[in-house]
């Protein structure tokens, strides 16, 4: 059976459109789309993890026409994006507004096609689309901090995405292409000035949407603002998506030594600032947001390792994604009450905290081990040590807020379930042999 | 200190996209000779770059006459879905938050006699010219977007007018619905009845006739009434904040 890769964001689009003809059923309905979606997700895993690289055309083959590149990286995160927007919806049940289903269907559609699209200018229409959702639906909670945050983060996106605009004509006025791998197969004929000024535009304008210092002014507001299930569906959708561009932008386009650098010390500087500015927070909504753009850094240093240690990189990348998308996405959703009754939250709270630590077997154990295995390859010993020490307050700072959360009263039944089974994921992407195969196809440089 | 911090960014902003552009205009000559594209599926490279190939070959490959419309609808048509469901995603936004907001109030001094009956002159005439612009957008400059703005702004003449003009949002959003749905359909059949989303399945016709260029004008017709819709509830959404 072929899978068409263009129905990830075909059909939310598609059932976007039709929810305002059927508002009476569009919760049930917005439900058995995410579920279609997740299952079609899947497909693509397994398509991509038997076949390699896979390529979907669209009206016309590129470069004159669009096509859909499907990496190992991408169709895991397609994977995540559509399975925990899936069960995530599970925690915003209570939202009635067909509008809100709009959105959420709409985010989910937009995060999905940055990460699978094969074409820079695309992917710049499915950030409009997916940041244009997120402003909506971090204000649906109407409350004036969420205003206020959502103020913030349309002020920054919008900025952002013009930078984005300007970096892609910019490269359009050189190679005269859109298509990521035709710019790529000739980027060494650019102008070495334009090269570098695009460069720059892109890392900026998506670096608003990755979290990355210091472009993140909006990220403490926005998560405090929003409500308990948005801000677990920033954590797994927009910013992952972000960071995945960057890592095509800067593995697939522009691979050279300098700026691997630049794209390792902005994200220890990430790294540092979000741990250390967690460390200091006593609202657990703000910590966790810190904690987010800390481990974002920590990403961006496992992609910028790619020169010498392809080998780690990848992987390193792959399971730190995993783990901190259902990690931080079920601890946002305990975050809507904080308190560890049941044994399921417990669970749930304690295996994701474990994951963000890092402790073995869970998938955020394997990613750090790959991290220091790829920065010892490089000999990149300060990194190594800057890394260490963000960890051990990583440490400090989540087992205060575990001795905090732990008392007797229990969460909403639609809050805890959706959150231990999102942490099961880090547990599972830990154990299952097969991730570790998937972990090491490297498809991200091409075929 | 952050007013001046914010003039010097702007400045720096500036000073490098002008530096850039002014790269790209010197180095001009110099770019003429690496105007070959490489296909990236099949590494095989054909001696023309990607605006050449759009200006020479459209009329052929789309049988549209007018280039623009043949890039925003088939080429890159993927992209135009994106930037309708954009539109849709912020007017949908607008429409969410500020429903709490709802209240008509009677109130407001008529407009006078020479706009309100002016207007009634106007309307048919820019609903007609809206429709005619997108309804040609593959054989004249225009198509979905302007077309669909036309249109809208003849609604807004109407607001403007007469304060009590009220439109039926559910009427404007279920015909948004269906453009929509339109849009993504024409694509999903491009899938079945052909190989690829969005492939020009329709017999292309006569070049240069009304009926021709396949599905162009059908996913332009969608895109003005999208558009239109659109636009039209953003309109009311905001007055009735206003009010």
């Amino acid at each position: 059976m072929v899978v068409h890769a263009v129905l990830l964001i075909a059909i939310p689009l598609l059932s976007a459109f039709l929810i305002p003809l059927i508002r009476k059923i569009s919760k049930w309905f917005t439900i058995s789309i995410l579920t279609l979606n997740s299952i079609f997700s899947i497909l693509v895993l397994f398509e991509v993890y038997n076949k390699g690289m896979i390529y979907e055309i669209i009206a016309f083959s590129p470069p004159v026409g669009i096509y859909l590149a499907i990496d190992n990286l991408s169709a895991l995160l397609a994977l995540i994006i559509n399975v925990f927007g899936a069960i995530n919806f599970v925690s915003t049940l209570k939202e009635k507004s067909f509008k809100f289903h709009m959105l959420y269907l709409l985010a989910i559609a937009g995060s999905t096609g940055i990460v699978i699209t094969g074409d820079i200018f695309n992917m710049f229409v499915f950030f409009e689309i997916t940041a244009v959702a997120s402003y909506a639906l971090v204000a649906s909670k109407k409350s004036e901090k969420a205003v206020e945050g959502a103020i913030k983060y349309m002020i920054l996106g919008s900025l952002g995405s013009t930078f984005i605009l300007m970096g892609i004509a910019l490269i359009y006025s050189q190679m005269k292409s859109l298509n990521i791998y035709d710019i790529a197969n000739r980027i060494s004929m650019m102008n070495e000035n334009i090269k570098w000024i695009s460069f720059a535009f892109l890392l900026t304008g998506i670096g608003v949407e990755a979290e990355l210092f210091p472009l993140n002014g909006w990220v403490p507001d926005v998560y405090e603002g929003a409500s308990s299930g948005i801000a677990s569906l920033l954590s797994f959708g927009p910013s992952k998506a972000a960071i995945y561009a960057i890592a095509r932008l800067l593995i697939v386009i522009f691979p050279s030594m300098h700026t691997y650098e630049i794209a390792l010390w902005i994200g220890v500087a990430t790294l540092l600032m979000g741990e250390i500015a967690a460390f200091m927070q006593t609202d657990a909504k703000r910590m966790l947001a810190y904690s987010s753009i800390g481990q974002m850094g920590l990403i961006l240093i496992a992609f910028s390792l790619v020169s010498q240690g392809i080998r780690y990189s990848i992987p390193a990348s792959f399971f730190l994604i995993v783990s901190h998308a259902s990690a931080k996405s079920s601890l946002f959703l305990l975050s809507h009450k904080n308190k560890m009754g049941s044994a399921l939250t417990k669970y749930g709270g304690i295996t994701a905290v474990l994951s963000l630590i890092g402790m073995p077997p869970l998938a955020g154990f394997w990613g750090k081990w790959y991290l220091f295995l790829g920065a010892a390859s490089e000999k990149l010993w300060l990194v190594i040590i800057l890394i260490f020490f963000s960890g051990i307050i990583e440490a400090a700072y989540f087992a205060r807020y575990l001795h905090r959360s732990i008392g007797e009263e229990k969460m909403e039944a639609s809050y805890a379930y959706p959150m231990a089974v999102l942490s099961t994921f880090s547990l599972a992407f830990g154990l299952l042999p097969f991730i570790y195969k998937m972990a090491n196809m490297h498809l991200l440089g091409g075929v | 200190m952050r007013k001046q911090a914010s003039v010097v960014i702007t400045v720096i902003f500036f000073l490098s996209l002008t530096f850039a552009f002014y790269q790209i205009s010197s180095s001009y000559n110099y770019m003429e000779n690496k105007y070959d594209y490489t296909n990236p599926i099949n590494e095989s490279s054909a001696n023309e770059s990607v605006p050449q190939h759009y200006i020479k070959d459209t009329k052929n490959e789309t049988g549209a006459i007018n280039v623009v419309t043949a890039i925003v609808v088939e080429y890159r048509g993927f992209d135009t879905l994106g930037e309708v469901t954009v539109l849709f995603t912020a007017a949908t936004g607008v429409g969410f938050l500020l429903y709490n907001l709802y209240s008509r109030k009677k109130n407001k001094r008529e407009a006078n006699l020479i706009l309100r009956e002016g207007s009634k002159i106007v309307l048919p005439f820019a609903l007609l010219t809206g429709a005619y612009i997108f309804i040609h957008g593959h054989l004249t400059p225009g198509g979905g977007f302007p077309g669909g703005s036309v249109i809208a702004s003849g609604f807004l003449l109407m607001m403007l007018s007469y304060p009590k003009f009220f439109m039926n949002e559910k009427r404007l959003s279920v015909l948004e619905s269906l453009a929509g749905i339109t849009f993504v359909l024409i694509g999903l059949f491009g899938l079945i009845f052909a190989t690829y989303f969005l492939q020009n399945y329709l017999n292309l016709g006569n070049v240069g006739y009304l009926i021709s260029a396949g599905i162009i004008p059908l996913i332009y017709i969608a895109v003005g009434f999208k558009v239109g819709s659109e636009l039209a509830s953003v309109i009311q959404n905001l007055k009735e904040v206003q009010e």
